[in-house]
């Protein structure tokens, strides 16, 4: 799956690098993940894993380095070696490329479990509203949460509310879908209903990077392992390879207290 | 079925919570508990009001019968419509400019955050009374009001006493001072919104003006409106002193020109009480409709089953 060719290619990472003032949250980040795959980023807290997830879609300015999706440089145009900033119209054309499920749900909250999910293809995409209802009722129909469309966040569950939110970000049909630690801020058994959505994505053949530790799922779900410390990606490959024979002493040191 | 049972659907927590169904209430028969305390205190109230009452409507001194021969006079009701207009309009003008200098201070442009932060600085800073008198000196001040070039022609000019009448001094003073006061209600409004918001909406690829109507501002909107229904009440009654200006049609004025026609303050100023009172309410029946409208989604029970 860890093709090289450029039309394969969704996300690639270029040396990236991060700077929040004096602290170095990213220290040149080299990464590609092919169409139709899943990367999963695991590492301790404070590694840069939702850093490197939020340069992706641009929540994160990046400060050296090149972020592109499906080839195309994110957030700069490049000319004779100097990085000209788009316009704030133009980002955010590029951000409806990737969905984001974010780990405290961030649903909007005045908004129903409906209008959640409508109000990127009405209101950014300019669909037309009854074709966005029959699309976004079909969606909450996809992630288990059918009849519930009326409902406010604050009067659905944890596990619901992130249903919601993947079918909001699934609404913009992105060619790549970012999960933030999805199941984190969810209680212990509501976890399962949003990694089986999860799961079902993966069978559609989805391109996607999701940061979790959920090991147990990343073994099951991901072609594309990588371990991250201290902003830097220390070791990637299979699952089978780095979950069960890591090479890397900071990677084993990290599996023997999470596994 | 068991109490266990009925707890979980009614958390709603199940993933296919979505089936309605119909649970049998479990409840027991509570004997309510009896408050003599509550009665004691009651009955004292009750006594204490009927007293004050009857001291104030047999009392010579508040002069009833003039009281209720102007409460409807013509002059008064004039009054009450100046008011009400004054009211309205200011804060119909100081909202969207209130909102326009959040969004100033908030911008990255450093010239446009400090004229924002220069006005709440000048306004709220200087008194009403004042603002109000240099809007009634304006035509005394600037005689000709001038659309020109910098340095170069001029292009169209006007009589200042045309355009900055007493009305119009008297809600540009009004508005232009609640704007400062507003626009920090309205900052702090916002900044109470969590961040995720505003990245769940770029996510979705949303433009920074389609963050600020689709999403920020009907969030704010809920913690706004208390302290801006405050604001109006506030106002309603600041309107007493455009006789800075002067402006003479106001409801305080036209009952202290009466009071000072028949020498009896007393039932003139429970006139204008009478009515700042009922202006009061009326707004305040607005502002519950309004609070409803814009608490949709955070002040509703978490039922599981409907």
């Amino acid at each position: 799956m860890m093709s090289n060719s450029t039309h394969t290619l969704s996300v690639e990472m270029d040396s990236v690098h991060k700077h929040y003032g004096q602290y170095h949250a990213l220290r040149g980040v080299d990464l590609k993940v092919a169409k139709g795959e899943i990367c999963v980023a695991i590492g301790p807290s404070g590694s840069g894993k939702s850093t490197l997830l939020r340069c992706v879609n641009q929540l994160e300015s990046i400060s050296g380095g090149r972020v592109k999706i499906n080839g195309e440089l994110q957030g700069y145009r490049e000319r004779d070696g100097s990085f000209y900033p788009l316009s704030p119209g133009q980002v955010s054309r590029q951000r409806r490329r990737t969905g984001m499920v974010f780990q405290r749900f961030n649903l909007f909250p005045h908004m129903t479990a409906l209008q959640n999910v409508i109000e990127g293809p009405v209101h950014v995409n300019g669909e037309r509203k009854a074709e966005a209802r029959q699309r976004g009722l079909a969606l909450l129909d996809r992630v288990g949460l059918a009849g519930l469309g009326d409902r406010y966040p604050a009067q659905l569950s944890g596990g619901q509310q992130q249903r919601v939110a993947i079918a909001r970000a699934l609404a913009m049909e992105p060619e790549v879908m970012l999960f933030d630690e999805p199941t984190s801020a969810l209680d212990p058994e509501l976890v399962g209903e949003v990694l089986e959505v999860i799961k079902s994505l993966v069978s559609a053949g989805m391109t996607m990077m999701l940061v979790t530790h959920e090991i147990g799922f990343a073994r099951e779900v991901a072609d594309h392992v990588i371990f991250m410390d201290e902003g830097v990606i220390v070791e990637e490959g299979r699952p089978s390879e780095l979950l069960g024979n890591a090479r890397e002493q900071r990677t084993q040191a990290f599996l023997s207290k999470v596994l | 079925m068991t109490k266990d049972d009925i707890n979980e659907l009614q958390d709603g927590r199940r993933p296919n919570a979505a089936a309605p169904c119909n649970v049998d209430v479990v409840q027991n028969r509570v004997v309510q508990r009896r408050h003599p305390g509550r009665w004691l205190v009651a009955i004292l109230i009750v006594i204490i009001a009927l007293q004050a009452g009857q001291g104030m409507a047999n009392n010579p001194n508040f002069h009833w019968d003039t009281y209720f021969t102007y409460l409807f006079s013509p002059f008064v009701l004039r009054g009450v419509g100046w008011t009400l207009l004054l009211t309205v309009v200011s804060m119909a003008i100081s909202i969207p400019l209130a909102l326009a200098l959040v969004i100033m201070r908030e911008n990255e442009n450093p010239i446009l955050q400090g004229v924002a932060w220069f006005w709440v600085w000048f306004f709220r800073g200087t008194p009403i009374y004042t603002q109000l008198a240099f809007w009634g000196l304006f035509a005394v001040l600037f005689p000709r009001i001038s659309v020109a070039v910098p340095f170069g022609p001029e292009l169209l000019s006007v009589d200042s006493r045309w355009v900055v009448t007493p009305a119009v001094a008297a809600i540009a003073g009004l508005s232009f001072n609640e704007t400062a006061y507003l626009s920090e209600i309205f900052r702090a409004g916002f900044r109470a919104i969590d961040r995720g918001q505003t990245e769940a909406a770029q996510a979705i690829g949303m433009t920074k003006p389609k963050i600020w109507t689709r999403i920020l501002i009907p969030q704010a909107m809920r913690i706004i409106i208390p302290p801006t229904g405050n604001e109006t009440i506030g106002v309603l009654k600041l309107t007493s002193l455009v006789l800075a200006v002067p402006f003479t049609l106001d409801l305080t004025f036209a009952t202290n020109a009466i009071a000072n026609r028949t020498y009896l303050p007393v039932p003139l100023l429970l006139v204008a009480a009478t009515w700042y009172l009922f202006i009061t309410s009326i707004l305040m029946v607005g502002q519950y409709y309004l609070e409803r409208h814009y608490g949709r989604g955070h002040d509703m029970p978490k039922e599981g089953v409907r």
